[in-house]
């Protein structure tokens, strides 16, 4: 997760110039349908934040940065004068999702992984589905984050993205759409974890009316997971958990990781390859490492068979994973299945190999390699959402309402010149959530980042990172982009209670 | 069984904290001493200043304030407070999963308090308040971590880190009283006092001792006694015995591990007679003592952390 701007630079620019709404629909709003009439399963909060003062809730959102502060919950700005920490932006007001959506979504993202995990087994096997023209040969093996290496070795369960983050946004009709698939080294689960601690705190009372789906078993699931992929022959397998460093924006979360696993958390300096196996060096000598739930993207895990120049992971690593002497989670190469170009044909894969219909559906999206969709996009750039097919967290990207001539002619030399490296997708209202901004209450847009694991099976947590785009009107979610977060409620059947 | 790196930053973190403590103690005595404005007040901040390193630089001792303020919050300079506080917090940052949350947010909240900007007007508004409520804090993070961690290797080596640096921060603030033949005897009784206080042992020393301030038996008590926290011979006993327990599970063939230097380390003080080291001089025991703490660091590393490879293949 990459860091950003902080709260007040955000409530700053706010009043410098919000921008107006766009499109011709109105944004779905999380709390209240059409009419303005609070939504059901929002009732319970609506009220209790009735009955606060703006001083008692700038008393709470200072509670809730304090914990932040004090877990160390923090980046670091290095100024002329001194250091400072500063939080990342997080909001009090949860984002509540209600038993019967949640349904959907969780059988969903559970097609969805299920079938990118065979999609990915396929491609790095006898590659079928290019064989029968479903997805183009040229689009998959000319990936960057198509891995040769990773072709023909076994991977237990099909189980290549262990840990899968899901982006899912609410269209201007309510139903909820998949926009970025992140199989890689997906972040963001701790804030999911950290905001309900403080969520705890800050709400207890409507917490414990709500009913709301508790997620604190991640950790004991994620372990679950890691050691399903484990050799048979291996008892009592070695986990750890491997960070680029202290240094990493996401380090918070892997040493957050490797606590609540009771595990360690190793860097690449802490390891060891011999003859094909893994060591951390420990105060008692060297000790055999079985499954490595990696924090490292591919380019970095090893210098042998990847990038030279990194010191982050460990000489020899991979071919001890080839060699079946050490797991890797989640596999090399699992980004060729989210590559933006691959999305696009998400629905058509899980056609192709579970002969179901995807349940949650893609954005529209148009592929700048082909020419026709090309001039369509060129034609319309002041309407598109024009994203980089390599690049992520809201970088290399134009919202074309958004933007100025002068960046939509930058964007359409960039697409002429490179067309195979965009694709254009129509800007989506996303949907609005009450926000404390400053002392009152406000609409911002957010997404909704789900985790989803699979190892022997697949399990979807109840419960998922709201990202907030902080700036009035902005659609950027990304914290890089001056987004924040908020806690995420998933509420529990009435059906499924105990009388 | 832990990573060595992890290892590494637990001892530091206890030596950070330690150091960080007994500069603020020093300080405090410093400041509360030159409120009067006596010779032996001068005497007393050159002791301060000469047991922190700091070159017997008459100036500074004239302005005992200047310079406590630079030792506590100089960032500048890696030995201050600010920076021991930081470096244990940014080691602990990198341990972040394996000390307890409670212990954590003890020393993460002493570190936001000394980078923060208002820390020097906090400093200037009251400098004894400041230094007391850091001291109580950083109490308060020992206190937390023998409560909530685990009494295992991990605490082992974070308080092998306390201990270590207290014998070496003790030996050589009695150096610089005992040691050094050519400075002038300390005999007055403030100056007596304040270096109790120094050390934090006014109160237990007079429970042994009564109000009777001798050189030699503070010296006795500083350096031999067998129940006091701070005392070299107490440190060396609690080194000891981490180190004994942290040996227990490493099969390190042909290394002579440092248990057995600090096991002889605590034999010398355990043994010694305060008349035999006077007759031989406190300076060549002291000596002795903080030479043998060098090596039982040196030879931590070399056993726990540093390693070299070839020796823990398997074969």
């Amino acid at each position: 997760m990459k860091l950003g701007i902080v709260q007040g630079e955000a409530a700053a620019r706010v009043t410098a110039g919000a921008l107006p709404a766009i499109g011709p629909n109105l944004p779905y709003d999380e709390m209240r349908d059409e009419k303005g009439v609070v939504r059901p399963h929002y009732a319970a909060l609506a009220e209790r934040i009735d009955t606060l003062s703006a001083d008692e809730l700038g008393e709470r959102q200072r509670t809730l940065e304090r914990f932040f502060l004090l877990q160390g919950i923090t980046f670091t700005v290095y100024g002329a004068e001194s250091t400072t920490e500063r939080i990342i932006p997080t909001d009090l007001l949860p984002r509540i999702i209600a038993a019967e959506e949640w349904k959907v979504i969780e059988a969903g993202l559970t097609q969805r992984l299920k079938a990118l995990n065979m999609f990915l087994a396929d491609i790095y096997s006898g590659q079928q589905i290019l064989m029968d023209g479903v997805v183009p040969r040229d689009l998959v093996l000319s990936a960057p984050s198509y891995r040769r290496e990773m072709q023909n070795l076994f991977v237990p369960h099909q189980a290549y993205a262990n840990v899968c983050g899901s982006d899912l946004i609410r269209q201007e009709d309510g139903q909820f759409a998949v926009l970025e698939d992140n199989l890689r080294v997906p972040s963001g689960v701790s804030y999911m974890l950290a905001n309900r601690e403080a969520s705890k705190r800050v709400f207890p009372g409507t917490f414990r009316g709500a009913g709301v789906r508790p997620i604190d078993r991640y950790p004991d699931l994620l372990l679950t997971t890691l050691k399903s992929m484990a050799a048979d022959w291996r008892p009592n397998p070695q986990v750890v958990v491997l960070t680029p460093g202290v240094y990493n924006s996401a380090y918070f979360e892997h040493a957050y990781l490797a606590r609540l696993m009771g595990v360690p958390l190793v860097e690449g300096r802490d390891l060891v390859v011999h003859d094909n196996m893994v060591y951390m060096r420990t105060t008692t000598g060297l000790r055999r490492i079985d499954i490595i739930y990696r924090r490292v993207d591919d380019d970095f895990i090893d210098p042998l068979t990847f990038r030279r120049d990194s010191g982050l992971g460990s000489a020899g690593l991979f071919n001890a994973y080839r060699a079946g002497n050490v797991v890797i989670c989640n596999a090399p190469g699992t980004g060729v299945a989210d590559d933006k170009a691959v999305y696009a044909y998400v629905p058509a894969i899980i056609r192709y190999y579970l002969g179901e219909d995807a349940i949650l559906p893609n954005i529209e999206t148009f592929l700048c390699r082909e020419p026709a969709q090309l001039s369509h996009v060129l034609a319309n750039l002041d309407k598109f959402v024009v994203k980089a097919v390599g690049a992520s967290g809201g970088y290399g990207m134009l919202v074309g309402p958004h933007s100025s001539k002068a960046q939509q002619d930058e964007f359409a030399a960039a697409l002429t010149a490179d067309p195979d490296n965009y694709i254009a997708q129509p800007t989506i209202q996303l949907s609005t959530a009450p926000c404390l901004i400053g002392d009152e209450i406000d609409s911002r847009h957010v997404d909704l980042r789900p985790f989803i694991l699979s190892g022997e099976k697949i399990v979807v947590t109840p419960g998922a990172l709201t990202r907030v785009a902080l700036r009035k009107g902005s659609l950027v979610v990304n914290s890089s982009q001056g987004g924040g977060s908020k806690d995420t409620w998933v509420l529990t059947d009435k059906k499924d209670l105990q009388p | 069984m832990m990573l060595a790196r992890v290892a590494d930053s637990l001892y530091w973190i206890g030596r950070y904290v330690e150091r960080a403590e007994h500069l603020c103690r020093l300080s405090d005595v410093m400041l509360t001493a030159t409120l009067d404005r006596t010779e032996s007040a001068t005497q007393i901040a050159r002791i301060a200043l000469a047991a922190v390193g700091d070159p017997d630089d008459a100036g500074k001792a004239r302005n005992p304030y200047e310079a406590a303020l630079a030792l506590v919050l100089d960032r500048e300079d890696p030995g201050s407070v600010a920076s021991s506080l930081g470096l244990a917090r940014e080691n602990a940052r990198q341990v972040r999963d394996q000390i307890t949350t409670e212990t954590w947010e003890r020393l993460n909240l002493i570190h936001l308090r000394m980078s923060d900007p208002d820390a020097a007007r906090a400093f200037a508004d009251g400098s004894q308040a400041f230094l007391h409520e850091t001291i109580a804090d950083l109490h308060l993070f020992k206190g937390a971590a023998d409560a909530t961690m685990s009494h295992g290797e991990g605490w082992r080596f974070l308080l092998l880190g306390v201990y270590l640096e207290r014998a070496q921060l003790i030996g050589g603030l009695l150096e610089v009283c005992f040691g050094d033949r050519k400075r002038r005897a300390i005999t007055d009784h403030s100056a007596l006092t304040s270096l109790l206080r120094m050390a934090c042992a006014l109160e237990p020393y007079l429970r042994v001792y009564t109000a009777d301030m001798q050189p030699r038996f503070i010296l006795e008590f500083l350096l031999l006694d067998e129940d006091f926290p701070r005392s070299v011979r107490f440190c060396t006993a609690r080194i000891e015995e981490h180190l004994t327990s942290i040996s227990r599970h490493v099969e390190a063939t042909g290394v002579s591990g440092p248990d057995r230097l600090a096991g002889r380390l605590r034999a010398r003080l355990q043994y010694a007679d305060i008349g035999e080291v006077q007759a031989g001089g406190a300076s060549a025991f002291l000596g002795a003592v903080l030479d043998e703490c060098a090596a039982v660091h040196r030879q931590v590393y070399e056993t726990f952390v540093a390693y070299t490879l070839e020796q823990r293949l398997p074969a």
